[in-house]
């Protein structure tokens, strides 16, 4: 390794990092605030995606059987429809159980003793393993002949894939502005300080400094520009993480703030990743317009 | 070493500032470029170097097809080719080391190999004394020189001179004008593209004279005027 040579070479990613330092400032600034609206967005969404699959996963659909239907019959679909690997789970409700169940529920709001014959027929309690294969599991179960009715909440269902579907889009048309918006002012700020070094570059390619060396300060410029923003916006987001949200989880109970499985290791790395990504492509592409000209 | 096939070159807003020049400059040769400006003198260096493509023709330097080497193939280029310009293009906020240095250090050059290197030529250029000086501290010949020094620490074959003298007195200017004399008794090819007189009629080397793109005139030890110029010269100035 020669030490000289990587001197020289951070010594000269100092120097041009410092001379414009209001603007580098700026630029930070901006990836700062980008990934601390883009860490809350996906925060957020995630909170919002819990709380949905949470409702999705509880969504059952309840096949009836014909009253011709026996036990043998039940436990013989049963056995059929586990071997479908959409279905999660399946459980048999004897009438007899059903009629317990439907008492239980509504206990307290009509007067059930006087339901002296038992109206229901024998039932399974069927699970999907992904909430989007409801309908179609429905349609294929209705087709078996023991089977009577099939019920579960369509609608409810379709209206949560839907929104998720829609909240998924918004999110990342907003996580691609806020993304564009962070690289054109790193982009803008590189292209001041290759201004500001342009009879340097032009003695490089003068004397035969490759493209690529000429570029590589910037691009350690822009991906200092990058890391140092994400690295604010981390901070910021732990602050919020230990000041804000246990705020907000006391005043609205109902939501379970901590019901993500967002790793925040894995999380925080991933939004260091994509400061530094964007520093390094935004200094990259102004570098290179500069040099092509 | 150097030559060129009826080359010429017209910038997009249509000035044609060469026109079918062939030329041939052996290695180790020292070559005068003279001719008034806008002659095609800077163009055509520019066109060695590669800062410019001819719009047609052949231009080759040391067995390299100029005019066909990729973008990638500059850089190879002009490590074998120094150039040195009027206004000396130094960087003021590097020492005179540092400016001569800094060729060696962009090309990735190993510390022990700059170490070597920038020592050699501040000695051939005889600034070793001010290698910590700043340029604004230093004369404009001593700049011209740290200039020579920088094109010349890569070891050049080609030393390109556009105008060397052009900012500097008498004194400073014979003092550059031998150091390139010293610099091509050494083996590098020099070519000089300049207006004085007094330099090329005292050296009497191989000029070149350039008008309207074309060439007009190539004498061995030639003068800075054509015969005819300079007997018409003192008529005029009487």
């Amino acid at each position: 390794m020669d030490w000289g040579r990587v001197q020289f070479f951070f010594a000269e990613v100092g120097r041009s990092f410092t001379r414009n330092l209001m603007m580098q400032l700026t630029a930070i600034g901006t990836v700062a605030v980008t990934i601390v609206l883009l860490g809350s967005f996906l925060f957020t969404r995630a909170t919002l995606g819990a709380i949905g699959d949470d409702v999705l996963k509880k969504i059952e659909i309840s096949v009836f059987l014909r009253d011709t239907a026996g036990p043998a019959d039940a436990k013989h679909l049963a056995a059929a429809l586990s071997a479908d690997p959409r279905i999660k789970s399946i459980a048999y409700i004897p009438r007899s159980l059903g009629l317990q169940q439907m008492r239980d529920r509504l206990r307290g709001q009509i007067d059930t003793s006087l339901l002296t014959t038992n109206p229901l027929p024998d039932a399974l309690r069927v699970r999907v393993v992904d909430p989007a294969d409801v309908r179609a599991v429905a349609a294929a179960i209705r087709k078996h002949p023991v089977v009577a009715n099939v019920e579960y909440a369509e609608d409810a269902v379709q209206k949560l894939l839907r929104l998720s579907d829609v909240l998924g889009r918004i999110g990342l048309g907003i996580v691609i502005l806020l993304i564009l918006t962070a690289a054109i002012i790193i982009s803008n700020t590189i292209r001041l300080t290759v201004f500001a070094r342009r009879r340097e570059i032009a003695i490089m390619q003068l004397v035969g400094a490759s493209s690529a060396y000429i570029r590589l300060p910037f691009i350690c410029e822009g991906f200092l520009d990058g890391i140092l923003g994400a690295l604010l916006a981390l901070a910021l987001l732990q602050l919020a993480r230990y000041q804000l949200v246990p705020k907000v989880a006391a005043a609205l109970p109902f939501i379970p703030m901590h019901a993500t499985n967002i790793n925040p290791a894995t999380f925080a790395l991933e939004l260091l990743t994509i400061g530094a990504g964007v520093g390094i492509l935004a200094a990259w592409l102004s570098v290179g317009r500069y040099l092509r000209a | 070493m150097i030559s060129l096939r009826d080359v010429s070159l017209v910038y997009p807003n249509g000035t044609r500032a060469l026109d079918s020049v062939d030329l041939e400059i052996a290695k180790g040769s020292f070559v005068f470029l003279v001719g008034h400006s806008g002659t095609g003198k800077s163009s055509l260096l520019r066109l060695l170097y590669r800062e410019q493509l001819p719009s047609r023709g052949e231009v080759t330097v040391d067995d390299v097809r100029v005019d066909k080497l990729r973008r990638s193939r500059v850089p190879h280029l002009r490590r074998n080719v120094g150039v040195v310009f009027q206004d000396f293009k130094l960087l003021s906020d590097k020492t005179v080391w540092e400016n001569v240095a800094f060729a060696l250090q962009v090309t990735g050059a190993r510390t022990k190999d700059v170490m070597r290197q920038v020592p050699r030529v501040l000695d051939l250029v005889a600034l070793s004394h001010k290698s910590r000086m700043f340029p604004s501290e230093l004369s404009g010949g001593e700049q011209q020189r740290t200039a020579i020094a920088r094109a010349l620490v890569n070891n050049p074959k080609i030393l390109l001179c556009d105008e060397p003298t052009g900012n500097l007195d008498p004194a400073n200017t014979n003092e550059v004008m031998d150091l390139l004399h010293r610099i091509n008794l050494k083996g590098t090819t020099v070519l000089i593209a300049t207006h004085n007189a007094l330099v090329v009629d005292r050296m009497r080397r191989r000029v070149i004279r350039l008008e309207d793109g074309k060439i007009v005139a190539d004498e061995e030890r030639g003068y800075y005027l054509s015969g005819a110029e300079r007997i018409d010269a003192p008529a005029q100035s009487a």
